[in-house]
């Protein structure tokens, strides 16, 4: 079967450099979409009209929540005399609640008591009045004697309430308790007369705490509708730059440009990127202006108000969000054959994205290990942790690098349905393309295939690092087995499988390709001098800014040391060392640069699956390690340059398992090095010399495979 | 400058699109490719322009693979598609920079095209006009001048007349007579068989996917004892009659 190749960027060879013609691809559509009078009137009016009126709706909220913790009550007599006679009797007993109590913080919030005679002053006059609402709770006096005895509390009360009613409900346990509180006052006072040294046998006490989960159900609804707000501005443009070009017969020609569909489809991305997130700043300053023009920030945001950093925080979230909605959007609007069949598919997404929204509503949600992976929940989350000032930065970096993976998974995915099927009548292409095996070999795994797979890959590692976490108590063996098996199963099996399925031929999609002796003696020169310098680097950021190995870590880190030391070196090297270093190449540089290869140049192949790698490295069993983020990233530019140089993953596989191995077996023979003077190698800086000769031994490593790979192009 | 090869297409559910279709255009040359609807005309186009695959055979365009070089095959083809599609919020102008950009021509190479184009297909009136507020006529203008904005050495017409007036029709024939006498090659597709012997040197007649003829209007009387193409076709559709199956 002859088949069209994949439109990689070096066959599109054309005269305009390649950022030219994606910033004239972007121009185009932003031109398309913002010259249109009803993306303008989603983007500018909506807003504008609707959190004016939200706020109102919000205030009235407000107040009905102020209402509910200012309460009145209302009580109904028959009599003056009896309202008096009670009245005096509850202001003992408030006295008495204050006095025991002074810290209560109920206390400023107490009800207004209303004391209303009643016109019709019989025994029905009473019932009817407390059942017609007008009053909560109906009182009726009766004294031992015809007239009431201020001194004494010798009286029969009859309480009239409502079964079916909060308010009476409420009432009544307000006279009820000052009534008990007065009642066991008086009777303490007259054992007290007989027997000097009484005491009430139970003491009771109250300590208040705040608590700190959101009490406005404002404040959980608020991310909710920004977010969603900001979702509406992409919907319009997300059609019309994607079905819109079906609907108006451009399809065809859009396809027939020797561009790569991928480039048109990110232009489209950006474009719906920016109407979502002008839409998002319209929101946000609609939402300001509302907030401030109602005199709502301290109702919502608490004695700080809406501040300038809650303001940034929140537009990193919405910028997020954006990013994510925008892809998905594409994805679904690019199979859609037309406006209407857009549409059709765009509002069960809408109602599925209410429903994380929601869900946050119950109680225990949280932005957590388990969250922070989970696409919108996260954000949601996220968003109403910055609005309550319970944000923590681990789980909050987790969710917006998931967000941001599946992001970019959503749009390879977008790019592979878009056109899939517009082009031709009859054709069966779009999603089932996706899913389907292909019938010819390929050379290299496609974009979509490898984007898609990291962003799966990333959340299951963080799961598993996690579980990892909790065989801190298990045997060394166990927790070494555990390890392999999770670098194994996730960094080499899941990619060959997909491959496979793929039908990419493994010995060209990983590179495993033969490399010339300099080449392997430079990985071996980088592997013996690379550590170093990274590891003073991964010190250094921990000195500095980001301390993240506290005393507990550090003790941590300490028993695992010991631990290592029970289990032959060997085993240690092969667990933790050798398996991490083949596998994590054969995914990095192997899998994931071969197909980000497939779209992209070199260099951008080579920085992708760098940051991919560092983005990876920070997730520690257990916890988090930002401060490996740039040593990491700063190793997989190496090890990617070194594959890229050799035309072969095979001798950056030597390269990390040096590294590795060499890490390994410096940390389990620190006493030794130690004790022969040769410096230590714990939080501590290194010694001046030891660096110089990394660097020299880094520098010499890459001029061996930069001599060794002159004469012959890269073959990935 | 175009050769096909063999070229086949079958959908999944044993659609037969296109069967073992092979010809070829040279420059200066224009080519009918002509067959009532469901021939399998446009599905040829598009597997000649890469965007569709094909289950067997092989285009060639100035010797380059569509297989092996699909993007090297875009370039050298101009596309007039069936339906004037254009983008309603940018003018003529606007559209001709934007694929002129995306065929790769630099900013002078683009300022010069656009003024040629305007003063060859009359553009000057509504150059600065959204395309959404053009008439019929004006917008297949600027969806001619648009396929011919990189200047290609092969132009692919598929129904080029559709839904156009006299006067409309009249300024297709021109474009295609221009294009001819720049040398290059054209493949128009078509089932107004009348316009067609108008319009083209050489003739494929296409049915249910299958090449039935081939030759210019005199070689195709000789083979067939027919005048005109439409006594033709309606001869092969009498012969075709009891096992005819729609693609």
């Amino acid at each position: 079967m002859t088949s069209i190749p994949h439109e990689s960027e070096s066959s599109a060879d054309t005269a305009m450099p390649v950022s030219a013609l994606q910033r004239e691809l972007i121009t185009k559509e932003l031109r398309e979409t913002l010259r249109d009078r009803r993306t303008i009137i989603t983007l500018l009016a909506m807003p504008i009209l609707l959190y004016p009126m939200l706020g109102l709706g919000f205030r009235f909220l407000a107040v009905q929540e102020s209402a509910q913790t200012n309460p009145e009550v209302r009580l109904g007599f028959a009599t003056e005399q009896e309202a008096v006679w009670l009245r005096e009797i509850l202001e003992r007993g408030d006295r008495l609640l204050q006095a025991e109590s002074d810290s209560d913080p109920r206390a400023k919030n107490s009800p207004t008591v209303q004391y209303m005679m009643l016109e019709n002053p019989d025994k029905a006059g009473l019932r009817n009045n407390v059942a017609s609402g007008q009053a909560d709770l109906g009182v009726r006096v009766r004294w031992k004697g015809k007239r009431p005895n201020r001194a004494s509390l010798d009286a029969d009360i009859t309480f009239i309430r409502k079964t079916n009613s909060q308010f009476s409900q409420d009432a009544a346990a307000y006279v009820e308790e000052r009534l008990r509180v007065l009642e066991l006052e008086t009777l303490t006072q007259r054992v007290k007369q007989i027997d000097g040294d009484f005491e009430p046998p139970l003491r009771q006490s109250t300590e208040w705490i705040e608590g700190k989960e959101s009490t406005s159900a404002i404040l959980g609804l608020l991310p909710l509708v920004l977010l969603l707000m900001t979702v509406t501005g992409g919907v319009y443009p997300a059609i019309d730059l994607t079905a819109g070009e079906r609907e108006r017969d451009t399809m065809e020609t859009l396809m027939a440009m020797p561009i790569p569909k991928f480039r048109i489809l990110l232009a489209k991305f950006v474009a719906v990127l920016t109407v979502t997130l002008m839409t998002g700043v319209m929101n946000l300053a609609a939402m300001t202006a509302t907030v401030f023009a109602l005199s709502l920030e301290t109702t919502l945001f608490g004695e700080q108000g809406l501040t300038l950093v809650l303001g940034g925080q929140l537009f990193w979230v919405l910028f997020v969000f954006a990013v994510f909605y925008s892809a998905v959007l594409l994805v679904l609007t690019s199979s859609a054959k037309s406006f209407k069949e857009a549409q059709a598919y765009l509002i069960p997404l809408l109602l599925v994205s209410l429903t994380p929204g929601l869900i946050i509503f119950l109680p225990g949600w949280k932005l957590d290990q388990t969250t922070s992976i989970v696409p919108v929940i996260n954000m949601l989350l996220l968003a109403r942790g910055l609005f309550e000032g319970t944000a923590m930065w681990l789980p909050a970096v987790v969710a917006t690098v998931s967000t941001l993976l599946y992001s970019v998974a959503a749009l390879a995915l977008a790019a592979r349905v878009f056109g899939a099927d517009a082009v031709a009548v009859g054709s069966r292409g779009g999603w089932s393309d996706l899913w389907r095996r292909p019938q010819a070999e390929q050379a290299r795994p496609e974009s979509a295939t490898v984007l898609v797979t990291m962003a799966a890959l990333f959340p299951a590692f963080f799961v598993a690092s996690g579980l990892l976490g909790r065989f801190a108590g298990s045997s060394m063996t166990v927790r070494l087995v555990s390890s392999g098996l999770l670098t194994v199963t996730l960094f080499a099996t899941v990619p060959i499988a997909v491959m496979i399925w793929r039908r990419v031929r493994l010995s060209s999609g990983l590179a495993l390709h033969g490399a010339s002796p300099l080449a392997w003696i430079g990985a071996v020169c980088l592997g013996l001098s690379c550590w170093p310098w990274v590891f003073e680097l991964v010190v250094s950021l921990q000195s500095w800014t980001l301390d993240s190995l506290d005393e507990t870590k550090r003790q941590q880190v300490e028993a695992l040391l010991q631990a290592w030391r029970a289990i032959p070196l060997p085993i240690v090297v092969f667990c933790l060392g050798i398996l991490p270093g083949v596998c994590e190449e054969v995914f990095f540089r192997g899998f994931l640069m071969s197909g980000i290869r497939s779209q992209a140049n070199g260099r951008t192949s080579i920085v992708a699956a760098a940051v991919a790698f560092g983005v990876f490295h920070i997730v520690l069993a257990g916890g988090a390690a930002p401060e490996r983020l740039l040593p990491s990233t700063l190793m997989g530019l190496i090890l990617g340059w070194v594959t890229w140089s050799s035309g072969s993953i095979l001798p950056s596989i030597l390269m990390h398992c040096i590294h590795n191995s060499t890490l390994l077996t410096i940390a389990s023979l620190r006493d030794e090095l130690t004790g022969w003077g040769l410096g230590t190698v714990e939080q501590s800086h290194l010694p001046t010399t030891w660096l110089l000769g990394s660097l020299a031994g880094t520098a010499v490593g890459c001029l061996f495979v930069w001599i060794g790979s002159r004469g012959k192009g890269p073959t990935i | 400058m175009i050769t096909l090869n063999r070229l086949t297409k079958h959908y999944e559910d044993d659609v037969v699109a296109v069967e073992d279709l092979s010809f070829s255009v040279a420059a200066g040359e224009v080519y009918g490719l002509l067959g009532p609807n469901g021939a399998g005309k446009t599905t040829t186009l598009r597997m000649v322009l890469g965007l569709l695959e094909p289950t067997r055979g092989d285009a060639s365009i100035l010797g380059h693979a569509v297989s092996s070089e699909p993007m090297m095959v875009k370039r050298q083809i101009g596309l007039v598609s069936a339906s004037a599609g254009l983008y309603q919020w940018l003018t003529p102008r606007e559209m001709l920079h934007y694929f002129a950009t995306a065929y790769g021509l630099s900013a002078n190479r683009i300022a010069e095209r656009t003024e040629t184009l305007t003063k060859l297909m009359d553009l000057s009136r509504f150059l600065d006009r959204r395309c959404a507020t053009l008439s019929t006529g004006q917008k297949q203008r600027v969806n001619l001048a648009r396929a011919l904005v990189h200047d290609p050495p092969v132009v692919l017409l598929d129904e080029p007349t559709r839904g156009l007036d006299v006067v409309g029709s009249q300024v297709v024939f021109d474009y295609t007579d221009l294009l001819r006498s720049q040398g290059k090659a054209i493949v128009v597709c078509t089932h107004q068989l009348d316009e067609a012997e108008r319009l083209c040197d050489r003739f494929g007649l296409l049915h249910q996917g299958r090449l039935r003829y081939e030759g210019t209007l005199l070689e195709l009387t000789g083979e067939t004892g027919c005048q005109t193409l439409v006594e033709m076709f309606l001869k092969l559709l009498d012969n075709d009659a009891p096992s005819g199956s729609d693609s």
